[in-house]
């Protein structure tokens, strides 16, 4: 109680210096606080770009190279006739390997994958030449055949059914469809209309929205097995019976990299993605506002927390040196040294929590503000051939596929203040604290009564 | 009992040393009240401090009660003047934030002393020294006197075998001197204190036991010349 009393009674006598020190400190705090949830934030929002193109739940895609030329019918280009339509179908990427295992098994039972889903990826590309000097007009619709048992990993995941129903394992090789929303508009297409993919008819069972801002969602969704089917029937031989992308869940954020690792020597001549390894194509104003932050903004925000401590460490040795006098009476008195440090610890420790919580207040405030005002940051993913998912905007007959394929997303960040993060600002702003407490009281511990009672008050 | 014996302390300042008592040698009888004369700068606080433990010589032995203070370590030399030795210092040296229940209250904190009878102790003391109604008070709503009053009770609430007053009367006029003085003198008698005063004033030096003059960190001492007649020594 005296303790209190007197610390109580101290920080209220330099009320001025006691506020300077605890707002220093809040400064210090708040700018981590906010650094920290707005990084949070551009993480977040990274993440969703990232998971635009690949998913909900994927930590790894794999997808084969280059897929070559078909053969059969498709191999030989068609005479240019004006007015007339031939349509073909185009992979996207190879086949994952050239073997008829099953790939998607095999990456599925690797130590720390949770969960794999392989997924046909290819184009109907139709092309209309046009008379005269007029250009031939060309048509895509993008398919990509799912396995119809696991919604929860692959294309679909991060779908949300709007109508219709979802594939279920009934499905498994029917001649059915799921189409995307925007592709259902433009078509005029609801649950029960038909759909053609190479001159197969397919009847829509649902229709998704998936989560994406400007970005080309796929068309169309059929079952692994009828997409086998037109890929094989187009000519593209043995690749047909494969994949050519997985989409791997690993069972931890630690495990990505290892499982990375064991894909690419089991499935060699694939490209194996990561988010991280796709973190660093994200440009724009997402990518500049994510450097900032991460960048400057840490190195702000450290620099003003230890001028925060300085200015603390300062003013408390410089209060404790006017108290001299008062602690060589205490210590004349019989009051030992450490009952001396502990009065002035506590009052340090006092401003330190004061702090803290107006560090946290300051800090959940510079969010506020961040998510009310910061802008949709735009963020552009520009990527190579076999690296993620490219789709196909524009096809020739006769050509492989090859070039970059960009996709803009929109974003808002938002901004999350974590508990880890409170407590951390708590635990600076604390640190801060205790850190001036004990600067200034061990010079008075160390000075004799004798000493401290001959200073002038 | 207070005995020193060839007791000298040595200040270094710089590349110069100054002796501040020199081979000092005094008994203090217990309950004696030996007061200290000398001019600025003669070694008066030094021998106090010394006396107090607040300082260590640098030759000699200072032994209370037998004890050699200068071989004691900083927590026992503590924990004595916590429990044995009362200072009452010229500038009275309260803090300034405790009202004068609290400053004397200080002096219970070391030992350990309970709550509610800290209260008592504390409240009993300030009704010796005539402060109970200003027990709520802090020391810039009293006076000088009502000031060094507390210290006075802030001294003497840990029932001390010893009380170290430096000039405690410095700071006051006249009135006020005597008033406190009077009050050192009933508390030096009612409680059989060894009590050892600072102080320039010559008349209150005449009020103790024993006289002693500080000059250029030698101290010669004796017996106190009986007051006039009238007068209480």
């Amino acid at each position: 109680m005296f303790f209190l009393t007197y610390l109580q009674r101290e920080l209220r006598r330099r009320a001025r210096q006691a506020v300077f020190i605890a707002l220093g400190l809040a400064l210090g705090v708040g700018l981590v606080v906010t650094v920290s949830a707005a990084s949070a934030g551009v993480n977040k929002a990274q993440s969703k770009v990232l998971s635009t193109l690949y998913g909900v739940g994927t930590d790894v895609t794999v997808t084969g190279g280059n897929p070559g030329r078909p053969t059969g019918a498709q191999a030989t280009p068609p005479p240019v006739v004006p007015g007339k339509s031939f349509s073909n179908i185009l992979l996207s990427y190879a086949a994952v390997s050239a073997s008829k295992a099953a790939q998607v098994a095999q990456v599925a039972h690797l130590s720390g994958v949770s969960a794999a889903a392989g997924v046909l990826s290819f184009s109907d590309v139709s092309m209309t030449f046009g008379s005269g000097s007029n250009p031939p007009v060309v048509n895509s619709l993008t398919i990509d055949g799912v396995g119809t048992g696991r919604p929860s990993l692959g294309p679909l995941s991060g779908a949300t059914l709007i109508s219709g129903h979802a594939f279920t394992t009934a499905d498994s090789d029917a001649a059915v469809a799921v189409v995307d929303s925007g592709y259902a508009a433009s078509h005029s297409l609801k649950a029960g209309s038909a759909v053609s993919i190479d001159n197969v008819k397919y009847t829509v069972i649902g229709i998704v929205r998936q989560p994406q801002q400007g970005g080309t969602p796929t068309d169309v969704y059929i079952p692994l097995a009828r997409a086998a089917e037109a890929v094989a029937a187009a000519g593209w031989g043995a690749q047909a019976n494969d994949v050519n992308t997985i989409y791997v869940s690993a069972a931890s954020a630690a495990d990505v990299s290892a499982v990375s690792r064991e894909i690419s020597a089991l499935l060699p001549g694939t490209t194996v993605t990561t988010a991280s390894s796709l973190a660093s194509e994200v440009t724009g104003s997402l990518s500049t506002a994510s450097k900032l932050i991460n960048d400057l903004g840490r190195w702000l925000s450290v620099l003003v927390l230890i001028a925060a401590f300085a200015l603390a460490a300062l003013l408390t040795m410089a209060a404790v040196a006017r108290r001299a006098r008062e602690f060589g009476t205490l210590k004349a008195i019989g009051w030992r040294s450490r009952r001396i440090i502990a009065q002035v610890l506590g009052e340090s420790l006092a401003l330190g929590v004061a702090g803290a919580a107006a560090g946290v207040g300051l800090g959940f405030a510079g969010a506020a503000i961040i998510a009310a005002f910061a802008p949709a940051l735009p963020a552009t993913v520009t990527q190579n051939d076999g690296s993620g998912v490219a789709q196909v905007q524009q096809a020739s007959a006769g050509s492989s596929l090859s070039g970059t394929t960009s996709h803009v997303v929109s974003v808002v960040l938002h901004p999350s203040v974590t508990i880890g993060v409170i407590v951390l600002a708590v635990v600076l702003a604390v640190a801060g604290g205790l850190l001036a407490g004990v600067l200034g009281s061990w010079r008075i511990s160390q000075l004799r009564p004798a000493d401290a009672l001959a200073r002038v008050a | 009992m207070y005995k020193l014996t060839g007791v000298t302390k040595l200040y270094h300042k710089g590349r110069r040393v100054v002796p501040a008592v020199r081979d000092l040698n005094l008994t203090i009888e217990d309950g004696g009240w030996l007061a200290v004369q000398g001019r600025t700068g003669s070694g008066k606080s030094t021998l106090l401090n010394l006396l107090g433990g607040l300082d260590r010589a640098t030759e000699g032995s200072i032994k209370l009660d037998g004890t050699d203070l200068g071989t004691l370590r900083e927590e026992p030399l503590t924990r004595l003047r916590a429990g044995s030795v009362g200072f009452v210092f010229q500038t009275f040296n309260l803090v300034a934030t405790l009202s004068a229940a609290e400053n004397v209250e200080a002096a219970l904190i070391p030992l350990g002393v309970g709550h509610s009878a800290r209260r008592e102790r504390v409240a009993a003391a300030l009704e010796q020294v005539g402060l109970a109604d200003r027990a709520a008070h802090l020391p810039s709503e009293l006076s000088g006197g009502q000031q060094q009053r507390v210290a006075i009770a802030r001294a003497l609430v840990k029932e001390p075998k010893v009380l170290l007053a430096d000039e405690p009367t410095g700071n006051l006029d006249e009135d006020t001197r005597n008033d406190i003085i009077a009050l050192l003198e009933r508390l030096w008698s009612d409680r059989g204190l060894t009590l050892v005063l600072i102080t320039h004033d010559t008349a209150v030096a005449r009020r103790a036991q024993r006289t002693g003059v500080m000059n250029k960190g030698r101290l010669t001492v004796g017996q106190t010349p009986a007051p006039p007649p009238g007068r209480p020594r």
